[in-house]
């Protein structure tokens, strides 16, 4: 199932952004990396993400603010927001704007699949999955 | 004449003119005149003001002026009665409106009596007044605490403007100004100044911390992502060596960049933006301790400071030095607060060994060092302090491995901790010269610092023990 899905990961850092690509690989996961905020933003259709997994943190926009643009064009796509930071108030901020998990870095691919599995069976009952491209 | 902007020390020649023989053609009604204005002056002026007629005390100097006596100090001290007398023959003869108020009078008649009153809560104060009138002095002041008429001690400046020749010889007048109010603010800064210091202090460590952690996380994140990937490709059947040689690779570099990353935390400050100049040590730990002055004193520490004369100097950084100095004595401080030994000291010393080396040594009377820990203080995140860092000693490590001296910690035989750092000399050639290019300056800080140099010259240079015992 999850073969036909594309995940969006956006990391300034370029080994934390391949780390996840190549875990992404293995689990046969196909994903995009962007090293900005900006370039996804530009690169982003409705329907062409399954999950965005966004750094917190990140020069220019943040991935509290990356959140907040994507709601405001009407996305619905899940957020896994990966941080270092560790504040839980930081934390219960971008849950309550509709992030769908925030993990702490390091992430054991464990967890990270569980709560991608978890995030892609919500986004197929929103309706924003690939499959709706594949509808259009 | 009555000069309009009155002066204390122009008030016993003003008395002169109007009490004195009226050997000018100005008439009684001129001289009334000019006396009320005078006394109205004085009453309303906001000064508190004590008229004094000292002619009984003049009579006591005489007479031991006569017997040959021209030390009064060292008179006084075998006859300390004497000036218990004088501070009963003396009398006030007037005192003004602000007087009253400061004393908590009912009226001037409360003040009017012999100055005894005016000791109570400082009486070596007269001793210091009589030598300071005998030897014939104009002023004398100091700064001191009166007991006032209801019980209340207050903080004032003191002083006394003695009557010279031409002038009526057997009144002096004393001026009193209320300190009190002043003081406690200048306290309450002190007190803000040490908090936000240590706010600061914390708030940067915590900053620190931060970046430190998201840094180091970054690469952290990226090794166990890889690590867990490979075991992945470990189970399955199409397992690629090429695979696995690439995320092998890249667990490498990253363990590398994060051990870069606490690399550069340990040698931040012993960088390249560091400069070297001739320094004298002294000058610098004297600068040190006044970034940590008001903590000693608020810990009711006393400091000895113990350096030999015609120290050499040496060659360092003037702001990373003083970090280093203060971070001791911040440790030593923080150690004595903690747990509250009988004896509250930090002993400063500075040694020149006959090779080229100085020691600079600080003690304290804190609990001192476990054991086991003493060989790991200086480690990087090593501590014992709740919510401490443990980064501090490893940057004095860090800081005097760069000036090519060693820092030790040990117990001493008494109790508390002994830190000791040694510095080389710097070869006497180098001291006329303004800079060693060794590194170019390229800190700010460090100029400031020059700038503290020069505003508190001499600032505990001075081989006294203690520099400096905080009042009980």
């Amino acid at each position: 199932m999850l073969s036909s899905l594309v995940i969006a990961v956006v990391d300034d850092d370029e080994a934390v952004r391949e780390a996840l690509r190549e875990l992404l690989q293995v689990l046969s996961i196909s994903c995009r990396t962007f090293g900005r905020a900006e370039a996804f933003l530009a690169a982003y259709r409705p329907g062409e993400f399954d999950c965005l997994i966004t750094d917190l943190r990140m020069p220019g926009m943040g991935g509290l603010e990356l959140q907040q643009k994507l709601r405001a064009l009407g996305s619905s796509i899940p957020v896994i927001i990966v941080t270092s930071v560790s504040d839980p108030l930081f934390r219960s901020r971008t849950m309550e704007e509709g992030a769908f998990a925030c993990l702490t870095k390091p992430v054991s691919a464990d967890v990270l699949l569980h709560h991608l599995t978890a995030a892609l069976a919500v986004g197929k009952n929103s309706g924003e999955t690939s499959d709706d491209k594949k509808r259009d | 004449m009555i000069k309009s902007g009155i002066e204390l020390a122009d008030l016993a020649s003003t008395r002169v003119g109007i009490n004195g023989p009226a050997s000018d053609d100005r008439t009684p009604w001129v001289l009334r005149a000019g006396e009320d204005r005078y006394r109205n002056l004085i009453r309303y002026m906001p000064t508190a003001l004590w008229q004094v007629d000292t002619s009984a005390a003049r009579r006591i100097f005489d007479g031991l002026r006569s017997d040959g006596v021209t030390d009064i100090a060292d008179f006084l001290d075998a006859h300390p009665e004497l000036v218990e007398l004088v501070k009963d023959v003396v009398c006030v003869t007037e005192v003004n409106r602000a007087a009253v108020s400061l004393f908590r009078g009912q009226s001037a008649t409360d003040l009017v009596k012999s100055v005894r009153y005016l000791f109570t809560a400082a009486p070596q104060m007269a001793r210091r007044i009589i030598i300071a009138h005998f030897e014939g002095r104009r002023n004398y002041t100091e700064q001191t605490k009166v007991l006032t008429l209801d019980g209340q001690t207050r903080d004032v400046i003191f002083s006394v403007t003695f009557p010279l020749p031409p002038e009526e010889l057997n009144t002096s007048f004393i001026t009193l100004l209320d300190v009190t109010e002043r003081l406690r603010t200048e306290a309450q800064l002190r007190q803000l100044e040490a908090d936000y210091a240590h706010a600061a202090r914390i708030s940067t460590l915590g900053e620190l911390a931060t970046s430190i952690a998201h840094e180091v996380k970054q690469p952290l994140a990226a090794i166990i992502t890889n690590a867990e990937t490979s075991l992945r490709w470990l189970t399955r059947d199409d397992v690629s060596v090429g695979k696995l040689e690439q995320l092998t690779t890249s667990i490498i570099s990253c363990a590398h960049r994060a051990n870069d990353i606490i690399q550069r935390i340990q040698s931040s400050a012993a960088r390249g933006e560091s400069e070297r100049i001739v320094l004298d040590l002294k000058e610098v730990t004297a600068e040190a301790l006044l970034f940590v002055r008001h903590e000693i004193d608020a810990s009711r520490i006393d400091l000895y400071i113990d350096a030999t004369a015609g120290l050499p100097k040496v060659l360092g950084d003037r702001v990373l030095l003083q970090q280093v100095i203060v971070n001791l004595l911040v440790n030593s401080i923080q150690a004595i607060s903690q747990s509250e030994p009988l004896n509250r000291y930090i002993r400063l010393s500075i040694e020149w060994t006959d090779s080229d080396m100085l020691i600079f040594s600080i003690r304290d009377s804190g609990p001192g060092i476990a054991g086991a820990d003493l060989e790991h203080v200086f480690d990087s995140f090593f501590t014992t302090k709740e919510g401490g860092l443990g980064i501090g000693l490893a940057i004095c490590q860090s800081i005097i491995s760069a000036h090519g001296g060693r820092i030790s910690a040990s117990n001493l035989s008494e109790g508390g901790a002994h830190f000791q750092f040694t510095l080389p000399t710097a070869p006497a050639t180098l001291y006329y010269e303004d800079r060693i290019p060794i590194c170019r300056a390229a800190q700010p800080g460090a100029a400031a610092a020059g700038a503290t140099a020069t505003a508190h010259p001499g600032v505990l240079l001075q081989q006294v023990e203690p520099a400096y015992r905080t009042p009980r």
